[in-house]
């Protein structure tokens, strides 16, 4: 049993009031209390962006590094140590514009960690630009007559690139949420949970309002999660009715399953051979 | 040297001058002879011109040769390029379709091998390569034995079909030349093999897996990617695992992430992709985290000269990312220092908790040599890393903690009660970021601290000939050649040493002071247009040098260019 109040710290946010961080930052903590993990065990990994932040205001080890950098960091952390409960915090510019290549890559690796992107299709940080997932014709300060390019759709590339668990959370929703990030914890493999989050101060589209006018939860609508076809025609559905839940998942061999050396248990805890390395390089 | 002579086998790329090279080079090395054997190669897979220079000797080999005693052209193109630097009596083997006209001078040079007709007698074509193998060892006077022994050695496992026909096609390669004279023909020594015959890709991977390195990232870029390749080798006996990553700041960031879990982790690359790796290096150096990178230098910038030899990233890895914070650069010299230098790279690295940067090059990586010294793995790695069982109370652990050394107790995450937390923002003591005045300064003043100690850790340059009124100064794999330089113009009663520095960063300012002092002069010997070094030791010493030889072209510096330059420039001084 773990109390959800391990995980507070009086580190001092700096979000915004209302910011829709607050609500992901309260799912994750109940998700890691839920999941019985001790804040020792648990090791956050994000980026840069107000998102990437999020580690700070939990009390567990974490690595904060570079903006888009956040999987690669992950992945040599998983390959020093396979049994690393990781959770990655990025934003949609940090996850899906900066680190696109990463992301790709951590589909295709099937990286087992959960990846939680709070996308909130704009930027945050740098104080209101439009992101890769902001809407064609998203009007800000640096795209003043409306971006110029369509939004990407990360639920399509995740299932068009084989991912095996794949969901959407939405930052009004905690509890839920915090269910799906228990469920992308627990799933052995790479899964993704794309966030709708409210940015109160530069997205002026995307509010609270807009979604809960718009959402509604897969779980009570009985869809399919084992359905590619059905989760493709999900990823598209975008508008007057938002799905929100878990949208597909498949059984998959992680990562460093793949990986024979692995076989033998975390590199971290291997003992050094001298006598053996000193008869391969003898050998040559 | 009693014996010196120099083999060149050149053709277009996917002709198998490599295999020729290399076969040579193990005949050689078994025979107890040293050799040094260079590469020189266009970036294409099939065609142009690429040649393997042997230089064979009964002594260690420290330079590549400027002249030619034989050569096998394996087409006509390479007897062009490379007639000029045919030593007069030097014979040319060639394969037998289009030799020179009867009224070329060197015409009676050239021997018709038909290395392809003869294979195919042997039992197919594809032996050529060993034929003209059979062909050299039979002009150099080899006991025909000991290609038999290589041939065994690389051919037992596979079929003995195969390794009968390889047999019989060295012997008709050594048949074809039999009547052939040949000045240079010498007595091989009959002894066991000297030193390792070894790639410096090679010890490098090889000092990797002597420091328990544990996890390797990188992105294919030449001349880098061999280093790699022969580490992974060692994937499936070892606790290591070896990752392509999807580019070179993936790579970079996969390192920080290993190493930051717990485990030695490196990555090597060239500097396009050590370009793309320079924030991750600066992320390195603000969370503290040990890294080795290896940067194989080509020329640049950009795409510049894919597959040829520099020495033009040294200003460039020294200041590589934004703002400052404490790093070492290492150039080693030669195969054993490379080894030792990868060691020491991943020992400095976690006793700081820094970035180590290992500076090499096309030219030394590529390059086969003969070590000379035993290779030792440490019998015991220590990490610096500081468990719950050593802390008073790890629930209060902080990551960042001001200490008199600048070096703070190093804890793996998820190992303990102890928490650790780590931002590439500026931070506090316990890793949570701030832009206080007093964390700024406080964590920019402990990583600048640990330079104290850091400088304690530098070798200072060796010198070869040190009280000589004139000095040549050069660094990294030009060592060899800068001794064969000064060698040589010694005999000649020129009163020249050489100073040649392996440890480059923090810059020993004190030793390259003393090594200095006490010639007249000293002139830079380098690989890149500028002088970077010359400019460093100014830099710090306010020594400048009275003069520079630089070389941009992307080919391995020569002993006979130094030499004459050096001689020119006495000239002109007088």
């Amino acid at each position: 049993m773990t109390y959800l109040s391990l995980y507070h710290n009086d580190f001092e946010n700096k979000w915004c009031p209302g910011c829709g961080n607050f609500g992901i930052l309260n799912a994750v903590k109940s998700a890691l209390a839920q999941l019985s993990l001790p804040p020792e065990e648990v090791l956050l990994i994000s980026g840069i962006g107000q998102a990437a932040k999020t580690p700070h205001f939990l009390n567990c080890n974490f690595f904060h590094g570079l903006h888009g950098r956040a999987l690669p960091v992950a992945t040599g952390a998983k390959l020093a140590n396979q049994d690393l409960n990781i959770l990655v915090h990025m934003g949609d510019g940090d996850c899906y514009g900066e680190g696109g290549n990463h992301l790709l890559a951590a589909m295709r690796r099937n990286l087992d960690v959960t990846l939680l992107v709070h996308n909130n299709m704009v930027y945050g940080l740098t104080k209101g630009q439009a992101s890769p997932t902001s809407e064609h014709g998203f009007a800000t300060k640096a795209q003043p007559f409306g971006a110029i390019s369509d939004a990407m759709n990360p639920i399509a590339l995740a299932l068009s690139q084989g991912v095996g668990f794949i969901a959407r959370g939405y930052c009004g929703e905690k509890d839920h949420l915090s269910r799906l990030i228990q469920a992308g914890m627990e799933y052995p493999g790479f899964s993704l949970i794309d966030i709708l989050q409210v940015c109160v101060s530069f997205n002026p589209v995307n509010t609270y309002a807009y979604y809960n006018q718009r959402i509604y939860l897969l779980e009570e609508a009985q869809h399919p999660t084992e359905d590619w076809h059905a989760a493709m025609d999900l990823a598209w559905q975008w508008g007057e009715q938002i799905p929100v839940g878990l949208i597909y998942k498949k059984k998959t061999t992680p990562f460093t399953k793949r990986i024979k050396t692995l076989e033998n248990g975390p590199l971290i805890h291997r003992s050094h051979a001298p006598a053996a390395i000193q008869k391969a390089l003898d050998n040559g | 040297m009693g014996i010196d002579v120099t083999v060149t086998i050149g053709g277009a790329a996917g002709q198998g001058i490599q295999t020729v090279g290399e076969l040579l080079a193990s005949v050689c090395h078994k025979g107890g002879l040293f050799i040094l054997a260079t590469n020189d190669f266009e970036s294409r897979i099939r065609g142009g011109h690429s040649f393997m220079q042997l230089r064979i000797s009964d002594e260690p080999v420290a330079a590549p040769s400027d002249r030619n005693h034989l050569l096998v052209a394996l087409n006509r193109e390479t007897f062009d390029i490379h007639a000029d630097a045919m030593l007069e009596g030097g014979r040319i083997l060639m394969a037998s379709d289009g030799g020179p006209d009867t009224e070329n001078p060197l015409a009676d040079n050239v021997v018709n091998v038909g290395f392809t007709r003869l294979a195919k007698d042997a039992g197919g074509k594809i032996m050529a390569n060993t034929v003209a193998a059979g062909a050299v060892l039979g002009m150099l006077g080899a006991p025909s034995g000991l290609l038999y022994k290589v041939l065994q050695e690389r051919f037992a496992a596979k079929s003995a079909g195969l390794l009968e026909n390889n047999q019989k096609a060295g012997r008709m390669g050594r048949d074809a030349v039999a009547d052939t004279a040949f000045e240079w023909r010498f007595d091989w020594p009959e002894r066991s093999p000297r030193g390792r015959l070894l790639s410096g890709a090679q010890a490098l991977a090889l000092g990797a897996l002597a420091a328990d390195c544990r996890v390797a990232a990188f992105y294919p870029m030449s001349p880098a990617t061999g280093i790699m390749i022969h580490l992974i080798a060692f994937m499936d006996r070892f606790p290591l695992v070896v990752e392509q990553a999807e580019g070179e700041i993936g790579a970079i960031n996969m390192v920080v992430g290993a190493s930051f879990a717990g485990v030695r982790a490196m990555t090597a690359t060239s500097g396009g992709g050590f370009s793309l790796m320079t924030e991750g290096i600066g992320l390195a150096g603000i969370t503290e985290t040990p890294v080795v990178a290896i940067n194989a230098q080509r020329p640049g910038p950009a795409t510049g000269l894919p597959t040829r030899t520099a020495q033009g990233d040294l200003n460039f890895v020294i200041h590589a990312a934004q703002d400052e914070f404490p790093r070492f650069v290492l150039a080693p010299r030669n195969l054993d220092e490379a080894f030792a230098s990868v060691i020491r790279a991943f020992h400095l690295a976690e006793k700081y908790q820094v970035p180590v940067i290992i500076l090499v090059d096309q030219y030394f990586t590529d390059s086969l040599a003969i070590t000379a010294q035993e290779w030792t793995a440490p019998e015991t790695i220590e990490r610096f890393l500081t468990p719950d069982s050593e802390m008073a109370d790890p629930s209060a652990y902080k990551r960042f903690a001001i200490t008199e050394s600048g070096v703070s107790p190093r804890a793996v995450p998820c190992a303990g009660k102890a928490r650790v937390m780590v931002t590439a923002n500026e931070h506090n003591e316990e890793g949570h970021l701030s832009e206080t005045i007093a964390d700024r300064n406080g964590q920019v003043n402990k990583r600048n601290l640990k330079l104290v100690k850091m400088a304690g850790e530098i070798n200072g340059p060796e010198t070869y000939y040190g009280d000589s009124r004139l000095l040549l100064v050069g660094w990294g794999s030009t060592d060899g050649v800068l001794r064969e330089a000064v060698e040589r113009l010694q005999r000649e009663n020129y009163d020249v040493g050489a100073v040649t520095f392996c440890d480059i960063w923090p810059f020993p300012t004190n030793q390259a002071k003393s090594s200095l002092s006490g010639c007249e002069q000293f002139l830079t010997v380098e690989l890149n247009g500028s002088s970077q070094l010359g400019g460093l030791i100014r830099q710090h010493t306010g020594m400048p040098a009275h003069e520079t030889i630089v070389q941009y072209d992307g080919r391995p510096l020569l002993t006979g260019r130094v030499v004459e330059q050096v001689k020119q420039y006495l000239e002109v001084a007088r």
